[in-house]
């Protein structure tokens, strides 16, 4: 069932250029159903679920923008919403590949025109068949500009797509892009029915949870979808879905037995959770980070050597072990964790050191310059990591005045806004999409304002590979021109550390997010 | 009798025209806040022509005036919108999350003014004396702690340790008397120990400052027990300045409880407008604000009322 | 003077003494900490109390004794500032209104409702999300917020004095607005309003913690007492002094401005029950 992947001559002549070496065919392991790898991993913990039970789980905010529309999700409790009550072609899967789900094929020659069967006699709560023409509409509908859609930069890249059979139909991309099968695992691209608009009242998806109450701002009640697509799936007969902005009201409220699982605790907190007995936390090395941003298009953070400085100024171990309790990975100045399969490992760890700041900050004229650097709470941990930074300031002669802000409008108008400031990114599956939406030259969301042509040649060459290694090695040398060059600082990768009840079972971490990638309803049962 | 309903109908005039101040305030401190919801609609995510588009979707183009002037209209013919942030009408957000404060508000208001009201004539009839030293103290005490702290501290020790009492106030379906009173036993006590130590301050100052008057003495000087002068002839005449104090302090359960809604996450009033602020749902925060308003202005207009009532020099002064 | 603090009764000495005692400590707090207030100096979080921190560690490892002299002076002085000036002009314009032609004191009082009716916290919110949260910003927040109830309450105790005898004679007797205001009604209300001041001060200091639990208090690294209890909440099931001890300064600071205020007004505090 492996796919075999052809490439156009202008392809080799492409790689040819750029000095990658033979071709090798990939095996991506895309083609193994979900819920059967799933299922094995489970299998090997060696305990057989039990059916039924009722949990009640906390995420970290809920409001009056929670939505019940695929497009429209952007925090957590938005997509482990989606995910409860809606399913995507394909899902994540522990090592940050992508499983086929409501997809049973998924394949391209060129990895832009996509061939995709779907999986049969599968049908959505109010009793409708799962169509090709539903998963047209809810892909196509992103580049609708009155869907609002979340993901609408990424979705520009679906160019066309037709339904080709009764059960099969055909995407084809603007340009090719191996990564598709992870960027549909997203929440965001889950599937709706065709023609749905109205998303205020009712959520019609074929997930393993069917809606019984949503309250924005309050609650998220599921109950089991006895008609799941997966055998044997899900276990639990009712979620509870609250948010619980606090987070010493969630670990409260998780040691007392109101929740029996709380998303995103502080490294502060684990102790205390580990201490109850009936409790424990899981923790996803994720590549989830806070990052400093230092505009190239102004002054003085423009300056190469500035840049190299506040870089060498980033005492990582001790932001590692003071600000995260040691719940945080070592990051090199870019935004692939070490986990990644495209993980660059030859790069070498930029170290702390004072002494190579003073000279970059010689060499760029700033001793004894006077900087403001914006920090928020919106920006996990990035006010501390400001006044660690400015501790090394005061040794190498660089006064930086810390502006906190509130977490409230930070995005939009602080972040990118100033020379030096903070960013946080979430994690993303796909290396493309990452780098699209945030290194490339002409990014949307450019950080820093990076222009390097190398950089975006190498992004379009590895988008189109279908060779693995060559991919990996192309994927190496953007890492290295990000730590190098790009004018963005990142310290250390942030583990994700939830609470949960000791009878919770069959939960292991996904790396794109908490509560494994916000799709534990379809996994876990309850143990009383 | 007559000339009472006259200044009645007088006072709900006057509150009306405050109304439309307050509606003016409101649209003024709304429209200060950078940002709007179509960029926190987009959020990190927003690019500039999306921004414009949901912008022009929003009618967020019209000027502040136009703006203003159908947001008014819409109200005055009892349409308060619909929410930007998800599409929902304004009142019936609103509507179920009202019932629950107000739930929670009349829970507090039962227990707390009684309490304060005894507390504080006691102790100004007792000035001076051991009972007042305490109470004074434990009032004192009680206003001096931060809402979080008390409410934290409650939750770990009747949730967390003794595990008797729920951390979340949440009431379940069919929902019996005794899960209410778990579910609103912090909360509600929480808010007492807030509210109360503030009122009975304020009334037994109230009451003390009427006991010196002369009038007080004269009746002393007759014989009157010190209970009766109390009640006969200092309450009235302190009558005034305590009901203002306890609606001030009963206002603050309908906007101020966002701490105690936020730690117990109870979806009441006060954390919806927290959540417009953060979506800059203009619709819903006016909305809100404007709820907070007319709960405010009902509650001084029973003050202003039962002073007037109270005090037969004020009913002739209007 | 010194006669005055003499008469004082106890409870207004141990007022007053607290009250110089944290005046004291919030000038010269900055200047005499141990260690930096921002640096991370120890790799235990919440440590208890010991020779090396005299009052443990906060939940970075700071020196919380550092930490705590650094911020007092926001705790005494923004409220202190934002109490007074909420009273005294509260105070001013009621006794304004409460000798003012009817029309003008409906107008004030219709004002002031429509700005008491939104509730602080929220106008705090508001106000902080459109301009920033700096010191000055906090203090006129906290000001604006608790004047119109001020003005209230000195309102219905002017309306109240005006309607009494002794001012109904001497406005009789052709006395100018002013000097009623002054001379006749000020005298009489000023003691309710001095309680009031006391409550206010611990309005804004809670008010400052409210915000700070909200993440809209005076911004770190610096921190007032309420961001400190805010900001160590998560120690409390240990007993960390982290926020004990800062919760127990708020405490103390707060009962102390009221003793002294108590005890000022307690020479014409009426003790019927002494009778």
């Amino acid at each position: 069932m492996k796919p075999e992947y052809r490439f156009s001559d202008s392809r080799r002549a492409m790689l040819k250029a750029m000095g990658a070496a033979g071709l090798v065919t990939a095996a991506s392991g895309l083609m193994v159903p979900g819920h059967v790898l799933a299922q094995t991993l489970e299998n090997a913990q060696a305990q057989t679920p039990k059916y039924g039970g009722r949990i009640r789980v906390a995420s970290t905010s809920v409001s009056t923008k929670d939505t019940l529309d695929p497009a429209k999700a952007s925090l957590s409790t938005d997509y482990m919403r989606i995910y409860m009550l809606y399913s995507g072609l394909t899902q994540f899967n522990r090592e940050l590949g992508a499983d086929l789900s409501l997809a049973e094929v998924l394949e391209s020659d060129d990895q832009q025109t996509w061939q995709i069967t779907l999986r049969q006699g599968v049908t959505f709560h109010n009793g409708k068949s799962l169509t090709p023409q539903d998963v047209v509409y809810s892909l196509m509908r992103h580049k609708d500009p009155a869907t609002t859609s979340r993901v609408a930069p990424i979705a520009a890249q679906f160019a066309d797509a037709k339904v080709t059979g009764p059960n099969s139909l055909s995407l084809t991309l603007a340009s090719p892009n191996a990564d598709l099968p992870i960027i549909l695992a997203s929440s965001n691209f889950c599937i709706v029915a065709e023609g749905t608009t109205d998303f205020t009242r009712t959520a019609n998806g074929t997930g393993p949870y069917t809606l019984a109450e949503f309250s924005p701002g309050v609650r998220t009640i599921a109950r089991k979808n006895p008609d799941f697509f997966k055998p044997g799936r899900p276990y639990l007969d009712e979620i509870e879905l609250v948010g619980i902005a606090d987070e010493s009201s969630r670990v409260n409220a998780l040691l007392s037995g109101d929740i029996q699982m709380a998303l995103a605790l502080n490294p502060r907190s684990t102790k205390r959770v580990r201490r109850s007995g009936n409790c424990d936390v899981m923790q996803t090395e994720s590549g989830l980070y806070t990052n400093l941003i230092m505009r190239q298009d102004v002054y003085p953070t423009n300056n190469p050597d500035f840049v190299l400085a506040i870089k060498y100024m980033m005492d990582r171990p001790l932001i590692k072990r003071a600000l995260f309790r040691g719940y945080a990975t070592i990051a090199n100045d870019h935004p692939v964790p070490p986990s990644h399969r495209y993980y660059n490992a030859d790069l070498p760890q930029r170290p702390y050191d004072l002494d190579r700041a003073r000279y970059h900050l010689k060499k760029a004229g700033m001793t004894g310059a006077r900087v403001p650097v914006f920090a928020s709470p919106a920006a996990e941990g990035s006010t501390d990591m400001a006044a660690l930074l400015q501790l090394a300031g005061i040794e190498t002669d660089l006064k930086l005045g810390i502006n906190r802000v509130p977490a409230d409008g930070y995005w939009s108008n602080h972040w990118m806004k100033h020379p030096l400031g903070f960013g946080n990114i979430n994690p993303r599956a796909s290396l493309d999409e990452l780098f699209s939406l945030f290194y490339k030259s002409d990014a949307p969301w450019n950080e820093s304002g990076w222009q390097n042509p190398q950089f975006d040649q190498l992004l379009l060459a590895a988008r189109g590979e279908g060779n693995e290694q060559v991919r990996k090695q192309m994927y190496g040398d953007m890492q290295t021109l990000i730590a190098e060059q790009c004018g963005v600082s990142i310290p250390v990768f942030l583990n994700i550390i939830d609470g949960y009840d000791k009878r919770i079972k069959g939960f292991y971490p996904i790396p794109t997010g908490g509560f494994m990638g916000y799709s534990f309803a379809e996994h876990v049962w309850l143990d009383a | 009798m007559k000339v009472i309903l006259r200044l009645i109908a007088q006072r709900i005039g006057v509150s009306l025209i405050t109304l439309l101040i307050v509606s003016a305030v409101v649209f003024f401190i709304a429209n200060l806040l950078p940002g709007d919801a179509a960029q926190e609609m987009l959020g990190q995510s927003a690019t500039p022509e999306a921004v414009a588009e949901l912008r022009e979707a929003y009618g967020l183009n019209d000027p502040p005036p136009v703006r203003y002037a159908k947001w008014l209209g819409g109200l005055l013919t009892g349409d308060a919108g619909v929410s930007l942030a998800n599409d929902r009408p304004v009142d019936a957000l609103i509507g179920e999350r009202l019932r629950k404060s107000l739930l929670l508000a009349g829970f507090t208001a039962v227990l707390a003014v009684p309490f304060a009201m005894v507390l504080g004539i006691v102790s100004a009839m007792y000035s001076g004396s051991r009972i007042d030293k305490a109470v004074n103290i434990f009032t004192l005490s009680m206003v001096a702690v931060p809402e979080f702290l008390l409410a934290t501290i409650l939750v770990l020790i009747f949730a967390v340790e003794l595990n008797w009492l729920p951390s979340l106030s949440y009431i379940p379906r069919d929902a019996t008397a005794y899960d209410y009173f778990r579910a609103f036993a912090m909360p509600v006590v929480t808010l007492c120990i807030v509210l109360s130590a503030q009122m009975a301050r304020l009334t037994r100052a109230a009451v003390v400052e009427q006991l010196s008057q002369p009038y007080v003495e004269m009746a002393l000087l007759k014989g009157a027990t010190l209970s009766r002068a109390v009640l006969r002839h200092a309450l009235p005449n302190a009558v005034g300045p305590i009901v203002n104090a306890i609606a001030l302090s009963l206002s603050y359960l309908l906007g101020g409880v966002v701490i105690v809604e936020v730690i117990f996450n109870y979806p009441g009033v006060a954390s919806l407008m927290v959540d417009a602020v953060t979506n800059r749902d203009m619709p819903l925060l006016q909305a809100c604000a404007m709820l907070f308003c007319v709960g405010y202005l009902i509650l001084v207009l029973i003050a202003d009322i039962s002073a007037i009532v109270a005090n037969p020099k004020l009913r002739k002064g209007g | 003077m010194r006669s005055q603090l003499s008469a004082l009764p106890v409870s207004g000495k141990i007022g007053l003494s607290l009250v110089v005692f944290w005046v004291v400590l919030a000038i010269i707090g900055p200047f005499i900490t141990p260690y930096s207030a921002s640096e991370l100096v120890a790799y235990d979080v919440f440590e208890s109390f010991s020779g090396k921190y005299w009052l443990g560690t906060d939940y970075l490892g700071r020196d919380v004794l550092s930490r705590l002299l650094d911020g007092a002076r926001f705790t005494i002085f923004i409220p202190l500032a934002a109490a007074g000036l909420a009273c005294a002009t509260g105070t001013f314009i009621a006794l304004f209104a409460a000798v003012s032609h009817r029309r003008t004191d409906e107008t004030i009082s219709r004002f002031m409702d429509a700005l008491i009716s939104i509730p602080s916290k929220i106008f705090a919110l508001v106000m902080i999300a459109a301009f920033g949260s700096s010191v000055p910003i906090l203090l006129t927040i906290t000001a604006i917020s608790y004047m119109p109830g001020s003005f209230r309450l000195a309102r219905s105790l002017a309306v109240n004095v005006a309607n009494m005898d002794f001012v109904t004679v001497a406005r009789t007797r052709g006395e100018s607005r002013v000097y009623l205001a002054v001379k006749e009604i000020l005298p009489n209300i000023v003691h309710p309003m001095l309680a009031d001041f006391g409550l206010r001060f611990v309005f804004v200091v809670l008010l400052l913690s409210s915000l700070s639990f909200l993440g809209l208090g005076v911004q770190p690294p610096q921190a007032d007492l309420g961001s400190l209890v805010r900001e160590n909440i998560s120690g409390l099931a240990e007993g960390a002094p982290a926020v004990i001890v800062p919760a127990i300064a708020i405490a103390t600071i707060t009962i102390a401005v009221n003793l002294l205020i108590d005890s000022l007004r307690g020479g014409a505090t009426y003790s019927a029950g002494s009778k």
